[in-house]
């Protein structure tokens, strides 16, 4: 009954999975391939929304495959997926604890769901407590544990079943620096200790370059690299100059004017340092600020909340921008929108919808729309890029006479081996003018679309 | 759900038991949630049996105390919210997360299915239990050696009804996402359960083609069922009821246990 396994050095082979959400037509994974060697980490690294979780769910049971076909274990996840499911731990993103149980009873509940002996239940409740820390914690109901804890505390519950294999979908989202080391530890414990394979997902750089053993580098559903860390980095570049402009005014210009220097013999790429944090967090954290009713959603809400914003926008914009004022985090939103969005906005917002907004942003984009680079950028209207070459010390020369001659105002350069962020900056396309005018397309294209339908 | 050569059915019942424990231990620890479905039934109880105080109810050609009728009617009601809400509260898990704990689990979507409606059923059947117990302490039926006899058969028919009711909550929320439908289903499906049930006003009373809309209502058949058993006299002959409840329960077991492994979860 059971299927051979191709090869028996691979846990996991994934052999072009597609997987296609009916709801919206959406492409969320696209013939994706990989094998997890037994006893490997393995990083899945890509942006919010790259297909990350999706990848994990299909190989968890949790969702259907479209195509392809992906082994967990020896066993085809669409034919047997109750095997499979006996042989993985999971550690969901969001949290899935029940808060009105304590810790050991939600233990417990896992024991019994996995059928394990009741001689062996508690010995194995007592072990990942103390592994995970969490013994004296173990009478309290997990809606008053810590951010942290309850991570520790699901992690402990991914390994009770002693599984081959423990998927972790973004293991310290949303957690402290502390913790987050905490936690590194106890992942790298487990896979040295206990030869457990790890599968996880992330879009911290330092995280997948701390733990994994390879990297696979995922964006819009597709592989776009996969290699160790090291090997990931070599293969771009040796050196990253990183430089600050100063006294930076039209950004679009001037992007398009640094792209030059890429013409410099032995520059490989040229990026713009990703600055901006992540959407989500940032409102997660203003929404737990508040407190209240919405303090608890979780992660995957607030991203469905905003696509379905995205859609709404799409078929009424007014009613949209209405709408912007009563939802909470909206202007942290908005802040975070990119300068170049702010100005397309502006440029083509119609008066009467304008007046419609939360007075803030009504102000910002007035401002914008006369010319006025709004004041977060011109206090610090900095821009950081980064330069990846074969030698740093050879093209500092060229680079610095280059950026001279545009006329633009040097703050500092740093000469630094390449890090996995730049590797993934490269790989997931973040070159300078292609973003940006995609950026400014999109705009432009949206509003067409909007006077087309009027 | 297979059935082993000896024809026994091959359930995990540790695990479906402890799916059921939990939604009994988290009804019991959430204290208001069990005071608040007391006091409803309560309030209910004595407004509706003192408001129509001067009411003649005929049920079946017979004449019944106001007291008992309206008593019947609230404790199949309290098994209606019971039920229906308890279901939906399938929609909590999944906020929380906690469904995918149980998704990703070896056992089965149907295992996961039963415990979760013998949880919430046996939930629902304490609460028309609890409201029983306070009507018979404010008189509402005439207390007889007869009347225990009456309660402990009564509780079966409960179980059924209860079961079928939960079956409806879980085969919505799995297709819910979030708590928007919420006003809807409350509206469109329990309202209209509510007030044609004839727990309220009695069936025999109201124009025809009314009586026949609250014949297509499977919890006019349940308040027949208890209004037999605790006062002996009904519109529709007691096994009427009974086979209609237990097909209605029977079928939405099946289509709660088909709606369970549709679910998908990421």
């Amino acid at each position: 009954m059971t299927e051979i396994k191709s090869n028996s050095e691979n846990i996991i082979e994934v052999n072009d999975l597609v997987k296609i959400y009916k709801q919206g037509n959406v492409k969320a994974v696209d013939k994706i391939f990989f094998n997890v060697k037994k006893g490997e980490i393995f990083a899945l690294l890509g942006p919010n929304g790259a297909g990350k979780t999706t990848i994990i769910s299909v190989l968890a049971t949790l969702l259907f495959l479209t195509e392809g076909k992906a082994i967990v274990n020896g066993y085809d996840v669409a034919k047997y997926p109750d095997k499979v499911r006996k042989s993985i731990g999971v550690v969901f993103q969001e949290p899935s604890l029940d808060g009105e149980l304590t810790g050991r009873e939600n233990l417990e509940f896992h024991t019994i769901l996995y059928s394990m002996a009741k001689k062996i239940r508690t010995e194995r409740i007592e072990e990942v407590l103390e592994l995970v820390d969490l013994k004296d914690k173990q009478k309290t109901y997990t809606k008053n544990y810590s951010g942290g804890m309850k991570r520790r505390l699901e992690i402990a519950r991914g390994l009770l079943h002693y599984p081959n294999v423990l998927f972790l979908d973004e293991p310290t989202l949303g957690l402290d620096p502390q913790t987050r080391r905490k936690i590194w530890e106890k992942i790298k414990e487990l896979n040295k200790e206990q030869q457990i394979t790890i599968l996880l997902t992330t879009h911290y750089m330092e995280e997948a370059d701390e733990l994994a053993d390879r990297i696979c580098i995922i964006d819009h559903g597709k592989i776009i690299a996969l290699d160790t860390a090291e090997s990931l980095k070599s293969k771009l570049a040796k050196d990253v100059l990183a430089v600050e402009l100063e006294n930076v005014s039209n950004f679009n210009e001037l992007k398009i004017k640094i792209e030059q220097l890429e013409n410099i013999e032995q520059v490989k790429v040229v990026s713009e340092s990703d600055q901006s944090q992540d959407m989500v967090e940032i409102i997660q954290n203003r929404l737990k600020k508040m407190g209240g009713p919405m303090a608890n959603v979780s992660p995957e809400m607030i991203r469905q909340k905003m696509r379905k914003g995205m859609a709404e926008a799409m078929k009424d914009p007014v009613k949209f921008v209405k709408n912007l004022g009563k939802m909470p985090g909206s202007f942290e939103m908005f802040k975070y929108i990119p300068y170049e969005s702010k100005k397309g906005i502006a440029d083509n917002i119609e008066d009467n919808v304008l007046e419609l907004l939360p007075e803030e942003i009504k102000a910002e984009l007035i401002q914008i729309k006369k010319g006025v680079i709004p004041s977060k950028l011109s206090q610090d209207n900095i821009l950081k890029i980064n330069i990846a070459c074969e030698s740093g010390a050879k093209s500092i020369t060229q680079v610095v006479q280059l950026i001279n001659e545009m006329g633009i105002d040097i703050k500092s350069i740093n000469m630094r081996s390449p890090t996995l962020e730049d590797v993934f900056l490269f790989y997931t396309g973040a070159k300078i003018r292609d973003e940006d005018s995609n950026r400014v397309k999109g705009i432009k294209e949206f509003i067409k679309m909007r006077k087309l339908r009027k | 759900m297979s059935i082993s050569k000896s024809g026994k059915l091959n359930f995990h019942w540790a695990a479906i038991w402890v799916i059921a424990k939990r939604e009994l231990l988290q009804f019991w620890r959430s204290k208001t949630r069990v005071i608040s479905s007391i006091a409803q039934g309560f309030m209910l109880l004595i407004i509706f049996t003192f408001g129509f105080s001067s009411f003649r109810f005929d049920v079946g050609g017979t004449e019944i105390p106001t007291q008992a009728f309206i008593a019947t009617g609230m404790i199949t009601l309290a098994i209606l919210f019971g039920g229906i809400f308890g279901g939906l509260s399938l929609i909590r898990d999944k906020l929380f997360g906690f469904l995918k704990e149980m998704l990703v689990s070896p056992i089965k979507r149907s295992e996961i299915m039963i415990g979760k409606t013998l949880g919430v059923g046996l939930q629902s059947v304490i609460g028309g239990i609890i409201i029983m117990l306070i009507s018979i302490s404010i008189g509402s039926f005439p207390l007889e050696l007869f009347l225990i006899i009456r309660v402990i058969l009564v509780i079966p028919v409960f179980l059924i009804l209860s079961i079928g009711l939960v079956g409806i909550g879980l085969v919505i929320a799995s297709k819910m996402s979030d708590f928007q439908g919420f006003g809807l289903v409350q509206t469109f499906l329990i309202m209209p359960m509510m007030w044609l049930s004839g727990a309220i006003f009695p069936w025999s009373s109201v124009p025809v083609p009314m009586q026949v809309i609250m014949a297509i209502n499977p919890v006019f058949y349940g308040v027949e069922a208890v209004r037999f058993i605790l006062t002996g006299v009904a519109n529709i002959p007691i096994y009427v009821s009974l086979l209609v409840i237990s097909v209605f329960s029977a079928i939405l077991i099946y289509l709660g246990g088909r709606s369970f492994t549709k679910i998908e979860a990421s």
